[in-house]
């Protein structure tokens, strides 16, 4: 999808072009932000999280994001970029859209106010920058429109790393959006063990048809002569412990699997990992 | 690796070794993962929950004194609506009774809280315990 030829072309063309190109990407940087992080601008749990979330735990979130989104950069950036460091600089913009976009929805909800505390204030736009931010980066993708660059050779590859990460940035979206209301939770209570059990192998057979077996537009094929196992081997099984791994952290920042036997955090895990898991397999289809 | 071309991926047939490593660890963890709790599932029994309450030092805050304590829950049955009363007695007359509602106290885990009283407990007798619960 990206040409190198592309960026050298529209650098010709000088500079109030490339300057309302920018502009047209933030505001679709914003508009993602938006569409993607307003689940969350409007969760109950969100807001109290803000100011009693452990700040080192807050800390991991937004240091952890950064490498995401400037992968996710790399991929469908604000630009057609070709560097690490264009994909940086757009995480960079699409983070501060985030968090400018979160700033100001939460003002208008009237959810920050003179009388807080700088520390509740900025706890609170902090943990919604997160999503919004990937919905930023996400906005520049799925709001773009696509006509005028379906010419010619559009062929990229994605190491087996960064298939992997790209995963990851999808489980992390939809556990951020679950891990902090108390259904997750909930559901661990009421269900028995054979619940988690279904769900775990749910979970793992809807991330490999969703890839591999439904005809999505962005859907995977196997090369001729590649049994289906491998696939689900190579890819699908890493995916799963990779969609169980975010499930985890996204529990362990919201500080809930404090003073939780072994078995009962194993419980949350899979239980949020299944929205992580189909967020990591879309991720596969939309990126 | 994964080849995408005008908007298809194609999954490359002549996989690099680490990817047939990282999909066996997997393997390995997800059946591990499957087959405990699945034996977790046939050995456990579902024992009602067992709540056992444990009180901390008393010190002494604005307007009173304050009892921190932790409750478990021993059995793998998660309580909802943990009610825990303590009482504060002297010579055998409870003097004073505190109450608090705990949403939930979850299997095999732990909660911590605490209680306020107005009266001193140091040297009387604090009684605090679990009065009820439902299930989730």
């Amino acid at each position: 999808m990206r040409k190198a030829a592309d960026g050298d072309c529209r650098r010709a063309k000088g500079q109030p072009d490339r300057l309302g190109h920018f502009i047209n990407g933030l505001g679709r940087g914003g508009a993602g932000a938006l569409l993607f992080g307003i689940p969350m601008l409007m969760t109950m749990e969100m807001w109290s999280l803000g100011f009693y979330i452990a700040r080192e735990r807050l800390l991991v979130l937004l240091i952890a994001l950064l490498p995401l989104l400037v992968l996710l950069a790399r991929r469908i950036g604000f630009e057609r970029v070709s560097s690490w460091r264009e994909a940086g600089r757009d995480a960079i913009v699409a983070y501060g859209i985030g968090i400018s976009a979160s700033a100001i929805v939460l003002l208008t909800l009237g959810l920050i106010t003179g009388h807080m505390s700088a520390h509740e204030i900025v706890g609170k736009i902090a943990i919604q920058s997160a999503p919004a931010s990937i919905g930023a980066m996400l906005g520049r993708s799925q709001l773009a429109n696509r006509t005028g660059d379906g010419s010619g050779e559009t062929e990229i590859e994605t190491s087996y790393g960064g298939e992997l990460l790209l995963m990851a940035t999808g489980a992390l979206f939809l556990s951020l959006n679950i891990a902090p209301t108390d259904e997750i939770m909930v559901l661990v209570y009421k269900m028995t063990l054979w619940h988690i059990l279904a769900v775990a192998l749910l979970s793992m057979a809807l991330m490999h048809g969703f890839v591999y077996a439904v005809s999505f537009t962005g859907g995977h094929e196997l090369s001729a002569g590649t049994p289906a196992w491998h696939a689900f081997v190579r890819f699908t099984l890493p995916g799963y412990v990779v969609a169980l791994a975010v499930s985890f952290a996204a529990l362990w920042i919201f500080e809930r699997l404090d003073d939780r036997s072994a078995l009962e955090t194993l419980s949350c895990m899979i239980v949020l990992g299944f929205p992580a898991a189909i967020g990591a397999a879309a991720a596969r289809l939309i990126l | 690796m994964t080849r995408t071309t005008e908007g298809r991926h194609r999954e490359r047939h002549d996989p690099h070794w680490i990817e047939w490593r990282t999909g066996c660890i997997s393997a390995l963890l997800v059946t591990a993962m499957i087959g405990w709790i699945a034996y977790e599932a046939v050995t456990r029994q579902e024992t009602p929950p067992e709540l056992v309450v444990t009180a901390g030092r008393s010190e002494a805050v604005a307007g009173g004194y304050r009892v921190p304590f932790e409750i478990s829950n021993r059995a793998p049955t998660t309580a909802a609506n943990v009610m825990i009363i303590g009482r504060l007695a002297e010579n055998g007359r409870t003097i004073e009774e505190s109450q608090v509602l705990l949403d939930y106290v979850a299997a095999e885990s732990r909660s911590a809280g605490a209680l306020l009283f107005a009266e001193n407990p140091a040297g009387r007798t604090l009684d605090i315990r679990p009065v009820g619960y439902t299930d989730p």
